[in-house]
């Protein structure tokens, strides 16, 4: 909650007092236009970065995994860095959705529904890699614990199949969350299209709302129960890919604090990435008045959080592999800091670290061009944390005699480029075609839109 | 608004008094018969002093951190609860004289056969140790003064710009007691097994401080609302939320439990499994059985319908409850050093507990009669009086 100088009134959610017509038009006016000349260009890029990476994905296929730049020590590497680097952006979306809907933060009535837009295309773009990696994606299917008559069976004990089942199920339920949320905001899409085709597609996808009492009621139960369902999830995933790691014996992956580390690292990640689109798409869709500035400083200390959260994860890992007394352990972290990679993990605690502790000052967290700056960074650094946790591990292990160094190859690049024209591919297509705030919440948080109970002493609108 | 200052009644300080009275007869005789075991159990009781005093403190600094509302009509009790911090400068004093009954690590002869130890030295020597300990109670100390000062103050000028101040000091209380936290774990319980090492122990104890001292912040609250003490406008509204955060600390606490539990047993390395296997020795199994069915399970089940959340009566139930299990947690944690082979649980540890217990009403009862038992000069205040959910 925000407060006034005198902390007795909560400042508004939303900035003039709206209609509610003005909200309609102001949310649904993207999907009812012509799309501008820069959502055409940004479709381009994103459009053709994708193109770059099935031509990429196309030669993998055809000639293996061997393009990718992976080697023997260090068989993980862009494959399973944007694995990471993508399902942590995921968590931003059920973060926003669930648990701050359970802890009743109204301020994410702006930003939960793009969030979790977000969410499913990053949990989409996240599935490719480690389908990918597989070597024969076509096979897939055995990764699911389904009987065969080749007696093929998964393995239970290993974390990979664990990721198969937290992955799937964490998209299934941010899927259907994402969907009920949309349902009543279809229908008042469904009832201002004029255009027939438009008419019956929202008709159809709007399953009858009628806006009736007994609807909402459900509706809002529905919400609830989704909500508790996917909490556990915003934990459960990233715990998962953690134990990816931290269950094997190598040095610089196996610490016991890597699941929570993990986590606040995602939301750190994922709140990076809200960010920093969400600022782009306030300012070109003139929603400035519902995606104030208000929500960028609240995301701004969720960010400094879960900064210094990965920050205390990073100094316990480097103390306790000293305190250890084991010299695998020792190196591994001497050659992290002072190794070859020592550009990667410098990289990562600038951008992770240093950098976010500007957002000490309220000054910077009001600021959007510094923010824009700042989330970018939290973005590079969440890719490079992942990169110096895989790469830096392998490349050196217990045998210095199979020592080697990583270099992508053009295809791994070309992938990483590619997962990111896949990401925003759908981005821009959910802002062409849906509205990616929740109209039908956002009303209930507009000023003067509560019932006045109890009228407030100082005069405001009978919130309590 | 009204608010009528009440003294409690007087059996809160006869019981108080009665329990500290006959823990202190207990602890001395458990010194007389048994040093070595009184010295591991004075331990255990320190600790849980520390989450209680501590984590009072840091739940203070969480409300005006998060700028919660709800929560503060009932700050005065975690900070009534958080002047345990002064005493555990004094509390501290035995275990100072007891280290090298605790801590083997201290035995300068241990440093020639072991190699290990020799590498953590610049760590664990005795003079480093007590630098530490006096660096972390200092700054409890500190920040226990500041924001109490603070918020009394405002009592009598009702100034928002105190708020304002106790805000500035939570960020940087957060980050402290944090690392402070984090120090205490790995000194005074990591290190009783000075070869184990888990990166996740810190924040491990830090899930058991958190929910343990808002279990008795939940239990006074709805004590001293039931007897009204403090304001007749607070009711579900208000409890739902000590249901539903009792609820989530305690899962926070069993994800953390669980997560060092697994990746030890899975990595299966046995420089940090044999400190699983001290808590699988003889009875230990049942006893580490025990603590995930009871801090977890039971918890786990019985807060978890909506109904569960407001009832009064259910809450105080859970509050004592959870209260108990982090001492059994605090047990797992410590005393496998000592009982090597199985647990045992006499009067000398129930004399501790007594102690314990016996000190925090008391200090609790002598801070209520004190100072107004709602703040009633914080802006906040009638919000969170006019606390309604969704």
């Amino acid at each position: 909650m925000s407060f006034d100088a005198t902390y007795a009134r909560e400042l508004p959610l939303v900035e003039s007092k709206a209609s509610f017509r003005e909200i309609d038009d102001a949310i649904i006016k993207p999907t009812e236009e012509k799309p501008r000349k820069g959502w055409w260009v940004a479709f381009g890029i994103s459009f053709t970065a994708l193109m770059i990476g099935a031509y990429c994905l196309g030669l993998t296929f055809y000639y293996g995994i061997g393009m990718w730049g992976n080697n023997q020590p260090v068989s993980w590497a862009f494959g399973i860095i944007n694995f990471v680097f993508w399902i942590g952006i995921g968590h931003a979306g059920t973060l926003i959705s669930a648990i701050l809907h359970l802890f009743r933060q109204k301020w994410r009535t702006g930003i939960a529904r793009f969030a979790e837009a977000m969410t499913i295309f990053a949990v989409m773009t996240a599935g490719i890699f480690p389908v990918i990696h597989t070597g024969r994606p076509w096979l897939a299917g055995y990764l699911l614990p389904l009987p065969n008559q080749n007696g093929v069976w998964v393995n239970f004990i290993s974390p990979l199949l664990w990721d198969v089942f937290a992955v799937s199920t964490y998209f299934t339920i941010s899927f259907l969350f994402w969907s009920l949320g949309l349902i009543p905001d279809i229908a008042t899409m469904r009832d201002k299209a004029k255009n027939g085709v438009k008419k019956t597609i929202y008709k159809v996808l709007a399953l009858g709302w009628s806006g009736s009492n007994r609807s909402w009621s459900n509706y809002e139960r529905a919400y609830l129960i989704l909500a508790g369902i996917s909490t556990p999830l915003v934990l459960s995933v990233h715990s998962i890919v953690s134990f990816d790691f931290a269950v094997s014996v190598i040095p610089g992956w196996h610490t016991t604090i890597f699941p929570p580390y993990f986590v606040a690292g995602a939301i750190f990640s994922g709140f990076g990435m809200v960010s920093t689109i969400l600022i782009i798409v306030r300012k070109v869709f003139g929603m400035e008045h519902i995606i104030t500035v208000n929500h960028l400083e609240k995301m701004n200390k969720i960010l400094l959080a879960t900064g210094m959260m990965v920050g205390y994860a990073y100094s316990m890992e480097f103390f306790i592999a000293w305190y250890s007394g084991n010299t695998f352990e020792m190196f591994v972290f001497i050659n992290r800091a002072m190794g070859p990679y020592a550009w990667s993990y410098w990289t990562m605690i600038t951008c992770n670290v240093i950098l976010p502790q500007l957002f000490w000052f309220k000054k910077i967290r009001r600021n959007i061009p510094i923010t824009f700056v700042l989330v970018i960074f939290v973005n590079v650094g969440m890719w490079f944390e992942r990169f110096v946790i895989i790469i830096t591990s392998l490349h050196r292990d217990f045998l210095p005699a199979s020592w080697a160094m990583f270099y992508p190859s053009l295809v791994d690049l070309g992938l990483l480029l590619g997962s990111f024209g896949f990401f925003f591919t759908f981005l821009l297509l959910f802002l062409k075609f849906l509205p990616l705030v929740s109209i039908a919440e956002l009303k209930a948080v507009v000023e003067g839109a509560q019932p006045t109970i109890h009228p407030h002493p100082n005069g405001s609108n009978g919130k309590h | 608004m009204e608010y009528q200052k009440k003294p409690l009644p007087s059996k809160v300080g006869t019981t108080g008094f009665a329990l500290l009275g006959a823990g202190i007869v207990l602890i001395i005789l458990a010194f007389a018969v048994n040093p070595h075991r009184a010295f591991f159990d004075y331990l255990w009781m320190y600790m849980f002093l520390v989450s209680i005093g501590v984590g009072s403190l840091a739940l203070v600094a969480l409300e005006y951190l998060a700028g919660a509302t709800w929560s503060t009509p009932f700050r005065r009790i975690s900070e009534f609860l958080a002047s345990i911090i002064p005493l555990l400068v004094i509390l501290v004093i035995p275990l100072i004289i007891g280290m090298h009954d605790i801590f083997h690590w201290t035995h300068k002869e241990m440093l020639e056969t072991d190699p290990l130890l020799r590498s953590k030295e610049p760590y664990l020597n005795e003079n480093f140790f007590y630098f530490r300990t006096g660096f972390v109670l200092l700054i409890w100390l500190i920040f226990f003064y500041l924001f109490i000062s603070n918020s009394q103050k405002q009592d009598i000028s009702k100034d928002p710009l105190l708020t304002k101040k106790n805000i500035r000091f939570s960020t940087i209380f957060a980050i402290l007691f944090i690392v402070t936290i984090t120090i205490t774990a790995i000194d005074w319980m990591m290190s009783l097994e000075y070869h184990w090492f888990s990166t996740m122990f810190g924040v491990y104890y830090f899930a058991g401080t958190l929910l343990s001292s808002f279990a008795a912040a939940t239990f006074c609250a709805v004590m001293l609302n039931e007897n009204g003490y403090l304001d007749k406008r607070i009711g579900n509204n208000n409890y739902y939320s000590f249901g539903t955060l009792m609820f989530a600390f305690n899962i926070f606490w069993a994800y953390i439990g669980f997560s060092q539990y697994m990746l030890i047993w899975y990595a299966d390395i046995p420089e940090e499994t044999f400190w699983i296997m001290m808590r699988m020795k003889g009875s230990w199994t049942y006893f580490s059985v025990g603590l995930v069915i009871l801090h977890f399970v039971i918890p786990f089940i019985l807060l978890m319908p909506r109904s569960a959340k407001v009832s009064p009566k259910l809450l105080k139930i859970m509050a004592v409850w959870i209260l108990a299990v982090h001492f059994y947690d605090l047990y797992w944690m410590i005393m496998p050093t000592y009982f090597k082979d199985g647990f045992e649980f006499g009067w000398s540890e129930l004399g501790f507990m007594m102690f314990a217990v016996g000190l925090i009403i008391t200090v609790f009862r002598i801070r209520a009669n004190k100072v107004n038992m709602i703040p009633v000069g914080d802006p906040k205040l009638e919000a969170g009086l006019k606390f309604h959910l969704n």
